[in-house]
C-alpha cells in the first residue's frame, strides 16, 4: 500500500514533468519551423531604389500589381518597414492592398557612415518627395494617398505642407505633433542626452542606443530575466501564436542606426522646449513650413498606452490642421498597427482612404 | 463495469513515470539532432535563452566598435564626399523625372509599369482580333 499523501505528490511532479517537457516541445517546434523575418509578407516588385532606399509595390496573389487609387506607406527611418507589413493575414498594408488599393511602402535601408550627414531636407525634400513623384509617375495620378507612422508620419506632414497639391488624402498614425507633451521617446532621448547630438559634426547613432531608448520606455520590461520569463509563460500559447510573436520580436530587436544629424534637427526643431511645429516656424532646409497649406482631408490616430509617442502629443495635431479627423484607439504604439486587434485602425483607414 | 475497465485500462503511477522518463528522451534527442543537423538550431536557442523568439540573424548586442581609421579626417572627407554623391544621385533622378514628365511620360518606373500592362492588354486583345477575323470570314 501506497502512502495517498506520498502518491499525490508524485501525480503533481509527474504533472509538472509533462507540462515543463511539452513547451519544450513546442519550443522546438518553433524554432526549427520556418521564420519569418526582415522582409514584407506580402510579395512586392521594387520600383525605385536611390541610396539605400527601396519603394515596393505590393503585388496581387497573381503577381501583378494592382490598379486602385494609390496609397504610399512612409515608415520611420529609425526602424524596419516591415512592421507595416508582418504576416499573412497580420499586414495593415496587406489590408489596404486587398481592399483594392494600389500600395506601396518605402524601405529606408539600414544607413551607413556617410549617411550621418543626412538631414530633414534630404529625407522630406529628397527622398519622401521622389517616392511621391514615382508613384504618381507610375499611376498617373497627380495627387496620392500618403500614410505615415510615427516619426514617418512627420516626414510626411512636413512634404505635405510643402508640395499640398501631390497628396489627396493623408493619414498620420501615432505622430508626434506636441513635443512638449512629457513622456514618449523625445523626452526619454531628451535625458539620454540627444541635445549633445552635433548637426554640424554628427555621428551614425548606434542601434543598439537607440533600443536603449526604448527600453528606458519601459524599465525592466527588457531585462534579460523579465524575457526569459516572460517567453517561458508564453510556451503555454499555441505554436501559431509563438510564431507571431517571433516575428515581432524580431522587428522590435532590429532597430536600425539613425544619421545623427537628421535626429539633431528633429531635437533642434520639435523636441521638448523647441516645438517649432505647434510654434509655426518650423523649416525644411531653408523653407518654412505652413500647416495651413494642409487642406485635404487629414487623418490622425493615436494609441490610448502609447509609450513612444503620448496620445495628448499626437491629437494636437487639431491645433495645426483644425479640419483633421482625430481618433484615438485603444493599445499602443505597435499594437494598433500590427497587434491583434489592428483591425480597427485597418479598418478606419480603408474606409477613410476610400471616401476619397 | 465500464469504471472497472477504465481502472484496469489507466496507467499506474510508475508506468506513467518510466513513460514520461521515455518522452523526456525522446525529447533530448530531438534537441540533440536539430543541433546536429541545423546549423542555426543553436543560434536560436542562444535567442531563446536571451528571452528573444528572435529568427535567423543573431541577437543585436552593442553595436562593436568601428575599426579605428588609419586618420579619421581623411574617412571623414571621405564620407563627406559620399554623401554629396548620393545627394548628386537624387539630382539627378529629379532631372530625369522632369525631363520624362516634359517628355509626356512617365518615369523609366512608370514606363515598365505600362509596358507590362500593354503586354497584358495585348495577350488579351490578340484573343478579340482572332475573334473578329473569324466573325469576318
Amino acid at each position: 500500500m501506497t502512502d495517498p499523501g506520498r502518491e499525490r505528490e508524485l501525480q503533481a511532479m509527474l504533472a509538472h514533468s509533462e507540462k515543463t517537457r511539452a513547451k519544450l516541445d513546442r519550443l522546438h517546434e518553433v524554432l526549427t519551423s520556418g521564420g519569418h523575418y526582415g522582409t514584407g509578407a506580402t510579395p512586392a516588385t521594387v520600383v525605385y531604389q536611390e541610396n539605400k532606399l527601396r519603394l515596393l509595390r505590393l503585388l496581387d496573389a497573381s503577381g501583378q500589381p494592382r490598379s486602385g487609387p494609390p496609397v504610399l506607406f512612409v515608415p520611420a527611418p529609425v526602424s524596419r518597414y516591415f512592421i507595416l507589413d508582418l504576416l499573412p493575414g497580420r499586414s495593415f498594408a496587406g489590408h489596404i492592398a486587398g481592399a483594392g488599393f494600389d500600395v506601396y511602402i518605402i524601405d529606408f535601408g539600414t544607413p551607413g557612415d556617410e549617411d550621418r550627414f543626412a538631414d530633414l531636407e534630404y529625407f522630406v525634400d529628397g527622398l519622401v518627395r521622389r517616392c511621391v513623384r514615382t508613384v504618381s509617375a507610375i499611376s498617373g495620378r497627380p495627387a496620392i494617398n500618403v500614410v505615415g507612422y510615427c516619426l514617418g508620419g512627420t516626414l510626411s506632414l512636413l512634404y505635405t505642407a510643402l508640395y499640398p497639391s501631390t497628396v489627396s488624402r493623408l493619414v498620420l498614425l501615432t505622430t508626434m505633433i506636441d513635443g512638449d507633451v512629457k513622456g514618449g521617446i523625445a523626452w526619454v532621448a531628451h535625458q539620454m542626452g540627444l541635445a549633445g547630438e552635433s548637426y554640424d559634426n554628427p555621428r551614425l547613432v548606434p542601434a543598439a542606443e537607440i533600443k536603449g531608448w526604448f527600453e528606458m520606455l519601459a524599465p525592466g520590461s527588457n531585462s534579460l530575466m523579465g524575457r526569459v520569463n516572460d517567453l517561458w509563460e508564453r510556451l503555454d500559447d499555441p505554436p501559431d501564436r509563438l510564431r507571431d510573436v517571433r516575428t515581432m520580436a524580431t522587428w522590435v530587436d532590429d532597430v536600425v542606426p539613425a544619421p545623427g544629424r537628421l535626429l539633431a534637427e528633429m531635437y533642434q526643431q520639435f523636441g521638448p522646449g523647441r516645438n517649432r511645429l505647434i510654434a509655426g516656424t518650423a523649416t525644411v532646409g531653408d523653407r518654412r513650413i505652413d500647416t495651413r497649406a494642409i487642406s485635404m482631408p487629414l487623418l490622425s490616430v493615436s494609441a490610448a498606452t502609447d509609450l513612444i509617442a503620448p496620445a495628448e502629443g499626437v491629437d494636437a495635431i487639431r491645433l495645426l490642421v483644425p479640419h483633421a479627423d482625430v481618433m484615438r484607439l485603444p493599445g499602443g504604439h505597435v499594437g494598433i498597427v500590427a497587434g491583434r486587434s489592428a483591425t480597427a485602425l485597418w479598418q478606419r483607414t480603408v474606409q477613410f482612404l476610400q471616401e476619397g | 463495469m465500464a469504471e472497472g475497465d477504465a481502472q484496469d485500462t489507466d496507467p499506474t503511477l510508475v508506468e506513467r513515470w518510466l513513460q514520461d522518463q521515455q518522452q523526456w528522451q525522446r525529447t533530448l534527442f530531438t534537441y540533440l539532432d536539430s543541433m546536429m543537423k541545423n546549423d542555426e538550431f543553436l543560434m536560436h536557442m542562444g535567442n531563446a535563452m536571451r528571452g528573444s523568439l528572435l529568427a535567423g540573424k543573431p541577437y543585436p548586442t552593442a553595436t562593436p566598435a568601428p575599426a579605428p581609421a588609419d586618420d579619421p579626417a581623411t574617412a571623414d572627407r571621405l564620407d563627406k564626399v559620399l554623401f554629396a554623391l548620393h545627394q548628386l544621385q537624387g539630382q539627378v533622378k529629379d532631372i530625369l523625372m522632369t525631363l520624362d514628365e516634359m517628355r509626356g511620360g512617365r518615369s523609366p518606373a512608370a514606363r515598365s509599369a505600362r509596358k507590362k500592362t500593354r503586354v497584358r492588354k495585348a495577350s488579351s486583345g490578340s484573343g478579340r482580333k482572332t475573334g473578329k477575323r473569324r466573325t469576318r470570314s
